[in-house]
């Protein structure tokens, strides 16, 4: 493992930032203090409401003697104040390493409050790589503890990255409704929307990320869940859809995204023709899971991409393959100790990190760009957006006179 | 009476007279009195004034009654003088009101009579700027300088400094820090905290600096050059990482120090923080509007450090001087002169900055227009407490208006993103028409990436929520005014033509909205072809006028005398609509 963790977050925030975005569902952090704080203070910038989280704040005497019992009274005492839909335990490390006995205490409240539907998830050292994790695992508890639902002949549903998705998938969920399909989104701010997907007859992952949740969505509600690619990038968009319209025969859809392509084709060229004249070399590193689906926008433009990636799932790899062979990419697999040795190696052009890596990229004054603001990355306009501006969001003549600033006077 | 009603404009009254500036100037002398020679309401209006800004301001008056204006009062002034003497003063300093000018009193006359060594006597221009009347009373100064001693080695004066002088106590803090870092010392500054003994020795210096060459001080550095034979230096703003180095350097090549240690060490420490998280990566598509109209030193450099340094863009830039509009305009967006305030106000709303620097009515009509991150950074204040530690000059300066900005911005953008503390995500399932939906993603693609995610959620919450308090579906016309009244600063301009694209009809104007502005009430300053005209009805009525300023200033800019339909599209264009 590299000397530093260079990943967005621990499991446990990635899980408390995707379910603290569903109103219906209230999360509980079952942990110590320290790991309380950080996971509340460090999904405050992504949350958007219900900034304050319970936690049940395991003291010594629980790590001696358990702690079930404040985490059943906990539970309790959230659902008479808010009363939920779901009340999810998200497990930390603490707790699993003491071997408390969440699914005891759920069983205990099942009978005494039958109205309370509580689920769980463990996060924290479960997951050392692949943060995003956090959010697949809890999103899969969530499904498993969804009501079967009738299935809606012809309908579809796209199951997003993460939390930050919810309410946001437009940019692929418009093409799906216009052409005529009903369309179930996961996720979605409202937990009774939410719950909906189990409505799909079939199911399309829009990213690497949720896995478990689709393998779940299958094993629990038999739907038929597939990855196509990454809906990214004016290529990846069109294959997603057209996928999908092949599978549902839509020749409407088809029709869509004809008229999509004939529309982008002259900014795509413009924007190639810029990024072929800058010549882009970019390392993209551990974002959650979207190092994957910038590298890919940043390959179909033309910059040569070299991604560390967050996980190494199924998903993944079938995304891995499809960038290597049409694209070229480079995917960085090999532990490596930090990341400014891995600049000295590749010597990118740009840089995609986060904040623990930014650090260093600076040293090297490597134009940098952090990947947690990069995100609901899906659709054509999102692709154009980003490479119109990119080189002056890039703000490359900053860095160059920071460079000189520092020889002239740095020492 | 001449001209429409329309045509009216109020007269501009917030840059500060000659009066102000010498006022300023002598206030700041600490062991010296300044006597106001000016009727009661004046003295009153102009003691207050510097008490907002500055922590301890003398000022006495001769407070003179109609009938002394009429009569003469320079037997009121002689009185008054004698008083002030009772002080034991190290200096007296006599400033004429307008009504003296007027009036002309032999106030030199008086001074002969009394004979108190020091007096000084400033008799400020009617009609001059507050630049003129603090080089006047600068000027007069250099009458009571001595000659007689030998030059201080490695020691410099700060000129221009004065009480009312946005920030000085900071900025000349932070330089004298700074020269003390590389074995300089401040022999006098010119004039805000100096007593007159400082005032006297200032030939003594080996090298002027003058701290805001851009408004006031040159002349008297010229004239100290004529009289007693010291250099000057006037050519590099200490604004900035890369200027505060270069001046610094230039003060140490000029006594044959060595700066490098103490740079090194402050520069160290400006990497350092540009490494920060929170610098580039909110400072690189962030939008700044820079009012300056009473400080054009700050203008220039606070806006070539932004561009160059920190990727700040520059949206606007208002000054009062062409030689400082003329380096302004190679990094700012939209220059403007002395503009009057209903200018500026139309001139915010057209470039829509994501945070704004200015004075007090700036602060009031971007208030007015619904933006919401502005920093003080200029007069007139109502009431702003200043003190050493915030500096916009030097090493800490430079960081100091990077962690100003940035805290204001970001924490401001991001607060608006998010909902009550423990309030609803959403009130449930809420069907959208595609068109709302293809509307939102368009909005959201004008939102800075730092803050976008949160953003959209907030006006996809607001959105949904309107929508089920009327029992509809979430439709264009929700969406337009969700992001009319909240997205985290105010583009409204902007965000108009997403709505006109869609081809949704807007929702009807509550009964608070300003009324209908006709296109052809519309003030042109440049041809209009009809075409062009046309698509002026598209845009909202209360921004309309600001279209058309903005427009023209477009048509100017690339060379064109007429307004086409196709120049409107091409700044439409340009503003990313």
């Amino acid at each position: 493992m590299p000397l530093k963790s260079y990943e967005h977050c621990c499991s446990t925030i990635q899980a408390l930032a995707s379910l603290g975005k569903i109103e219906g569902v209230v999360p509980l952090l079952h942990g110590p203090q320290p790991c309380l704080y950080q996971n509340q203070v460090g999904s405050m910038s992504c949350r958007p409401a219900q900034l304050v989280t319970a936690g049940t704040l395991i003291n010594k005497s629980d790590v001696i003697f358990g702690g079930e019992q404040s985490l059943k009274q906990q539970i309790v005492n959230l659902y008479n104040k808010y009363k939920p839909r779901y009340v999810f335990i998200i497990n930390t490390c603490v707790p699993q390493l003491i071997g408390e006995d969440v699914d005891g205490v759920i069983m205990e409240l099942q009978e005494e409050v039958p109205d309370l539907k509580v689920v769980y998830c463990n996060t924290g050292f479960n997951y050392p790589r692949s943060m995003p994790l956090g959010s697949d695992t809890s999103w899969a508890a969530l499904v498993r503890a969804f009501p079967e639902q009738e299935k809606v002949a012809g309908s579809v549903g796209i199951v997003g990255r993460t939390g930050q998705d919810a309410g946001n998938m437009a940019a692929i969920e418009v093409y799906l409704k216009k052409a005529g399909m009903q369309t179930f989104v996961f996720p979605a701010p409202h937990i009774n929307e939410m719950e909906k997907i189990a409505c799909a007859e079939s199911v399309y992952s829009i990213h690497i990320t949720n896995h478990l949740t689709c393998k779940k969505l299958h094993d629990r509600h038999g739907i038929e869940s597939r990855f196509i690619e990454i809906p990214a990038g004016i290529q990846g968009t069109s294959n997603f859809l057209r996928a999908v319209a092949d599978r549902h025969n839509n020749q409407k859809l088809h029709d869509l995204v004809d008229a999509e392509e004939k529309r982008v084709q002259p900014e795509l060229d413009t924007i190639r023709k810029s990024f072929a004249e800058k010549k882009v070399r970019m390392l993209l590193v551990t974002g959650p899971a979207n190092e994957v689906s910038i590298g890919k926008i940043m390959a179909e433009f033309g910059a040569e991409v070299h991604v560390v990636p967050c996980m190494k799932n199924a998903f993944y790899k079938q995304e891995k393959k499809i960038m290597q062979e049409r694209y070229g990419v480079t995917f960085i697999e090999d532990d490596f100790d930090t990341i400014e040795d891995v600049i000295d190696d590749i010597n990118p052009t740009v840089v995609a990190v986060e904040f623990q890596a930014q650090v260093e990229s600076m040293k090297r004054f490597v134009p940098t760009v952090i990947n947690m603001l990069y995100l609901t990355e899906y659709g054509y306009d999102y692709a154009l957006d980003l490479g119109a501006n990119f080189f002056a969001n890039l703000k490359q003549p900053v860095y160059e006179k920071w460079q000189t600033l520092m020889e002239q006077y740095g020492g | 009476m001449a001209g429409d009603a329309k045509d009216f404009r109020m007269q501009e009254i917030h840059t500060p007279s000659a009066f102000e500036g010498a006022l300023w100037a002598a206030m700041g002398i600490t062991d010296a009195r300044t006597i106001f020679h000016a009727p009661p309401g004046c003295s009153i209006n102009q003691h207050v004034n510097v008490l907002v800004n500055d922590w301890t301001a003398e000022l006495y008056s001769t407070n003179l009654s109609y009938a002394d204006v009429m009569q003469g009062a320079e037997d009121k002034l002689e009185e008054v003088v004698h008083k002030v003497i009772k002080k034991d003063p190290t200096a007296i300093i006599v400033i004429t009101a307008p009504s003296v000018e007027v009036t002309q009193d032999d106030v030199e006359g008086v001074a002969n009579k009394v004979g108190f060594q020091n007096t000084v006597i400033v008799r400020p221009p009617i009609g001059g700027t507050a630049t003129d009347g603090k080089d006047a009373a600068l000027l007069k100064l250099l009458d009571i300088m001595q000659t007689e001693a030998d030059t201080l080695p490695n020691s410099v004066n700060l000129i221009g400094p004065t009480y009312s002088t946005f920030n000085w106590m900071a900025d000349v803090c932070e330089l004298k820090r700074m020269l003390a870092g590389i074995g300089v010392t401040v022999n006098t500054v010119m004039t805000a905290g100096a007593t007159i003994e400082e005032i006297q020795r200032a030939p003594r210096a080996g090298l002027n600096v003058c701290m805001y060459p851009f408004d006031c001080g040159v002349e008297v550095a010229k004239e100290m050059e004529k009289r007693f034979g010291m250099p000057y230096m006037d050519d590099i703003l200490p604004i900035g990482f890369e200027s505060s180095a270069r001046w610094l350097e230039k003060i140490a090549g000029f006594f044959s120090l060595s700066d490098t240690a103490f740079v090194r060490e402050e520069m160290q420490s400006a990497i350092n923080f540009a490494r920060s998280n929170m610098f580039f990566t909110v400072t690189f598509e962030m939008s700044a509007a820079l009012s300056f109209d009473n400080n054009n030193t700050y203008a220039v450099g606070i806006s070539e450090f932004f561009a160059a340094e920190a990727g700040v863009t520059n949206v606007l830039c208002s000054v009062s001087s062409d030689q400082a509009a003329e380096r302004v305009k190679e990094v700012c967006g939209r220059v403007l002169v002395s503009p009057t305030i209903e200018e500026k106000g139309e001139a915010f709303v057209a470039t829509a900055p994501m945070a704004i620097f200015g004075n007090f009515y700036d602060k009031k009509i971007s208030m007015d227009q619904g933006f919401q991150n502005f920093i003080f950074a200029d007069i007139p204040t109502i009431g702003y407490l200043s003190t050493e530690n915030c500096p916009f000059m030097g090493f800490r300066g430079a960081k100091y208006l990077i962690q100003s900005l940035v805290n204001e911005v970001y924490m401001g953008i991001f607060l608006e993103t998010k909902g009550e503390m423990t309030g609803p995500i959403s009130t449930g399932a809420v069907p959208w028409d595609i068109a709302a939906e293809e509307a939102l993603m368009k909005v959201s693609e004008m939102i800075p990436h730092f803050v976008r995610s949160t953003a959209v959620k907030k006006l996809h919450q607001v959105a949904e929520q309107t929508a089920k308090e009327r029992g509809s579906n979430v439709t264009v016309g929700i969406i337009q005014e969700v992001s009319d009244k909240y997205t985290p600063t105010k583009f409204k301009a902007k965000f108009s033509a997403v709505f006109e694209d869609n081809g949704e009809s807007s929702p009807e104007p509550a009964a608070e909205d300003d009324e209908e502005i006709p296109v052809d009430s519309l003030a042109f300053g440049m041809p209009w072809e009809d075409d062009a005209k046309q698509m002026l009805e598209l845009v909202p009525s209360p921004f309309r006028q600001a279209a058309v300023s903005g427009t023209e200033d477009y048509a100017r800019d690339h060379g064109y005398e007429k307004i086409t339909g196709s120049i409107v599209e091409a700044f439409r264009k340009e503003l990313g609509m």
